[in-house]
């Protein structure tokens, strides 16, 4: 019995001592790619061995003394009260050590929140379950009309970008373990969240405040550009709507689009037949009031909130093994016919729901008024998606 | 037949079996309160089983009460009463009855059997009322506390709301710094006779409680209520104004104090905006779609102006559109008023949206919906 608790616990401690050693972890905090998530690496490292070797201190003395003095049947012990001079030391010890940390631990604190440095700003709103970006007017990016995208956040490496964070619906939290710690997105109010990337890459993260169902596949991807390359970036943005030739099965599927998805889903520049500007209404459709905009869509690598790739598998690692200097010609090339994630986008247009969790059963939205939480089954048929996936690959 | 503990066990059964058929057919709307009294009769019923079976754990002598005294007097039962009544009151009128009902039977409950309980302990009278205390005056002292403090803030907040805004502040101030010194009197004089202490407690608690019935009596002050008839808390009244009695300062709610996105003032004839974590003046301000933003309008030019917020327009019938417009009222110079921006779509080419200053040419500030 004794042989098996051992080797049960030297099994679980060498599994945890290995999983450090992972090389792909790209939500590992302990591997920061920008200044922010430096400072407080830089934090974190020292607190953590101080903190490390406190408790083997602890612990290693708690069982000894638990294995020393057991019960055997002696007789107990003389009782003692009190020791001044130990009681004394043992309190200005941990003090101390707590003046050192709080000291630095403030500082971090106060360098993370500057904002007057700021070069770049953006607009990041939560909702259940994806994250919207919003660029204001900057012409020094060449930014001259506000861009607006989802999933994945694309900003120029070695420049200090605030993101002023707000919600829709529920708190979530913002959190690219490489380049900052975690801020809330809170509904009615507007956080501010400072990243800045040394190089170009793409970097993960994840939702770190439970907002729900789908709280788990709410992730987000940072994808920094050279400066050269984030310009290309926006011009591309900026770039008017272009409609599919007519008599293409792309022209079938913008029709299809505007039947079905543009009740919630904008697509900037789209016209109708009669030359008028569509604009998507999801508030009267979707709790949060929003949906993804899918212009440019095939520029991004993901979709439904960043859980699915855009890219197949192959392309997909050609883009997130890249190095620095190739990576931005390899992102901005976007997604292509051949590089498309086909069954995941025709899975998602078939039956949304069954491969994320969302509130989409018309059923059960008494509460909210019909509304729903994600996207509902559009009943499509295979025709349809086949028309929609040859449109969709036309928005780049 | 039945044992002594298997009564308690049955009665609860019995109990929560009706409750459960009265949620179910008068109240319930959803399973989970009848999953929960459905769970309460089922482990009830478990147990009234196992001690029918054990004999109360008896070695199969029978036995005999420890105590035969005549049980004490209890107003327990009474307040069960009222509490199942109101329980069935409250059915046919509101659910805060009811649940008034509930919490006074299931007081009934806990109180009125652990005092049958306690009183057949042991034949020492006062050994059984000390067990009753040391298993009761944990619950019983942080529910009475909670209730008593839940009174006086409820008093409090009828005073002030009857006074006027001034009076109400010095009324607070004073009542708090009397509250303050019984409380410093009472710990560094810790010989205080009992009484006193009592005394002034009760005194005091009496008086507030007394004066917050006066101030419900009385009612809310004059200009809450023209406020709350005039809709003036929704800042949306564009138009003349209507009513001296408008709160200028809404800043005071600290909501609003603490979620400020943007800042419009007005200074020296010329409208600016800053917004959080931008530095520097803007001539527009982006505002995420379907989502509140709070803008607060701040007037720093001598005169009465008020900030407009022009949002395009809206269907209202078929063909029909109306023009979308927020407005803050007429303010003066040094006073601020919140507007809360919710725009559900950006606006149409050749639309912006605006914030401007009626009767200040040339002032105006573009609200971007992306």
């Amino acid at each position: 019995m004794r042989r098996r608790v051992v080797g049960a616990v030297s099994g679980i401690a060498s599994a945890m001592f290995l999983a450090g050693c992972a090389t792909n972890a790209p939500q590992d905090t302990f591997q920061p790619k920008g200044p922010n998530a430096k400072i407080i690496d830089d934090l974190q490292k020292p607190v953590f061995a101080v903190a490390g070797i406190i408790g083997v201190i602890v612990t290693v003395a708690v069982v000894i003394a638990v294995i020393k003095f057991r019960d055997k049947g002696q007789p107990i012990p003389h009782q003692s009260h009190g020791n001044p001079a130990l009681e004394i030391t043992l309190t200005i010890i941990p003090a101390l050590i707590l003046t050192v940390v709080g000291v630095f631990t403030f500082r971090t604190v106060f360098d993370l929140a500057k904002t007057d440095d700021t070069e770049m700003i953006i607009n990041v709103t939560g909702q259940q379950w994806w994250w919207e970006y919003d660029y204001p007017v900057q012409t020094e990016y060449g930014i001259t009309k506000p861009i607006i995208t989802s999933g994945q956040l694309v900003i120029p490496a070695g420049t200090k970008v605030l993101l002023r964070q707000t919600s829709r619906d529920v708190i979530h939290s913002y959190w690219i373990p490489a380049l900052n710690g975690k801020r809330d997105a809170v509904p009615g109010r507007v956080h501010l969240n400072r990243i800045e990337a040394d190089k170009p890459g793409i970097y993960a993260g994840q939702c770190t405040e439970f907002c729900g169902l789908s709280h788990a596949n709410m992730r987000m991807e940072a994808v920094a550009l050279s400066k050269e390359d984030f310009a290309k970036w926006v011009a591309n943005q900026l770039k008017p709507y272009t409609p599919p030739a007519e008599n293409t099965l792309a022209k079938e599927g913008e029709t299809v689009f505007m039947n079905q998805c543009v009740r919630c889903h904008q697509v900037n520049g789209m016209k109708r037949a009669d030359g008028t500007p569509i604009i998507a209404a999801p508030d009267e459709s979707v709790v949060s009031g929003a949906a993804p905009n899918l212009s440019h869509l095939m520029t991004r690598n993901t979709f439904a909130g960043a859980m699915f790739d855009l890219l197949n598998k192959s392309c997909r690692e050609d883009v997130w093994n890249a190095d620095s200097e190739s990576f931005g010609a390899k992102y901005l090339s976007g997604v292509s016919e051949e590089c498309l994630n086909q069954k995941d986008l025709r899975g998602w247009l078939r039956n949304a729901p069954e491969m994320k969790p969302m509130y989409a059963n018309p059923a059960l939205l008494t509460s909210t008024g019909g509304k729903y939480r994600g996207m509902p089954n559009l009943g499509l048929t295979e025709a349809d998606i086949e028309k929609l996936v040859a449109y969709l690959l036309t928005l780049k | 037949m039945f044992s002594t503990g298997s009564k308690y066990f049955f009665g609860i059964t019995f109990l929560g079996a009706i409750a459960f058929a009265v949620y179910m057919l008068l109240i319930g709307e959803s399973a989970i309160g009848g999953t929960a009294l459905l769970g309460l009769v089922s482990a009830t019923a478990l147990l009234t089983g196992l001690v029918l079976f054990t004999r109360d754990g008896s070695n199969g002598e029978d036995g005999v009460a420890a105590s035969t005294a005549t049980p004490t007097s209890s107003i327990w039962p009474l307040i069960a009463a009222v509490g199942a009544t109101l329980l069935l009151v409250g059915t046919i009128t509101s659910t805060v009855v009811t649940l008034l009902g509930v919490v006074l039977l299931l007081a009934a409950l806990v109180e009125w059997s652990v005092l049958s309980w306690s009183e057949r302990a042991s034949s020492d009278v006062a050994f059984n009322a000390a067990l009753r205390k040391r298993l009761l005056n944990p619950i019983e002292f942080p529910v009475i506390a909670a209730v008593g403090l839940g009174v006086i803030i409820l008093s409090f907040a009828q005073i002030t709301l009857a006074l006027e805004k001034s009076t109400g502040a010095i009324v607070f101030i004073v009542i708090g710094t009397l509250i303050l010194s019984a409380g410093v009197l009472f710990s560094v004089r810790p010989s205080l006779k009992r009484g006193l202490v009592t005394g002034i407690c009760v005194f005091g608690a009496v008086g507030i409680v007394a004066a917050g019935i006066a101030g419900a009596g009385v009612g809310l002050r004059e200009d809450l209520i023209h406020a709350k008839e005039e809709g003036h808390y929704i800042h949306q009244e564009c138009g003349a104004e209507k009513s001296k009695y408008f709160d200028k300062l809404p800043l005071e709610g600290v909501s609003a104090t603490s979620s400020v996105d943007t800042h419009i003032d007005l200074i020296d004839g010329k409208l600016v905006a800053s917004v959080q974590g931008i530095a520097g003046d803007q001539k527009t301000i982006t505002v995420p779609r379907s989502n509140p933003t709070n803008i607060v309008f701040r007037n720093k030019t001598e005169g009465e102006y008020r900030l407009v917020a022009s949002l395009g327009s809206k269907m209202v019938a078929d063909g029909v559109k109306e023009d979308v417009v927020q407005c803050t009222q007429l303010i003066e110079k040094g006073f601020e008023q919140l507007l809360i921006l919710n725009i559900p779509k950006p606006a149409e080419a050749g639309k912006p949206f605006t914030l401007t200053v009626p009767g200040l040419a040339g002032q105006s500030i573009e609200v971007i919906v992306p």
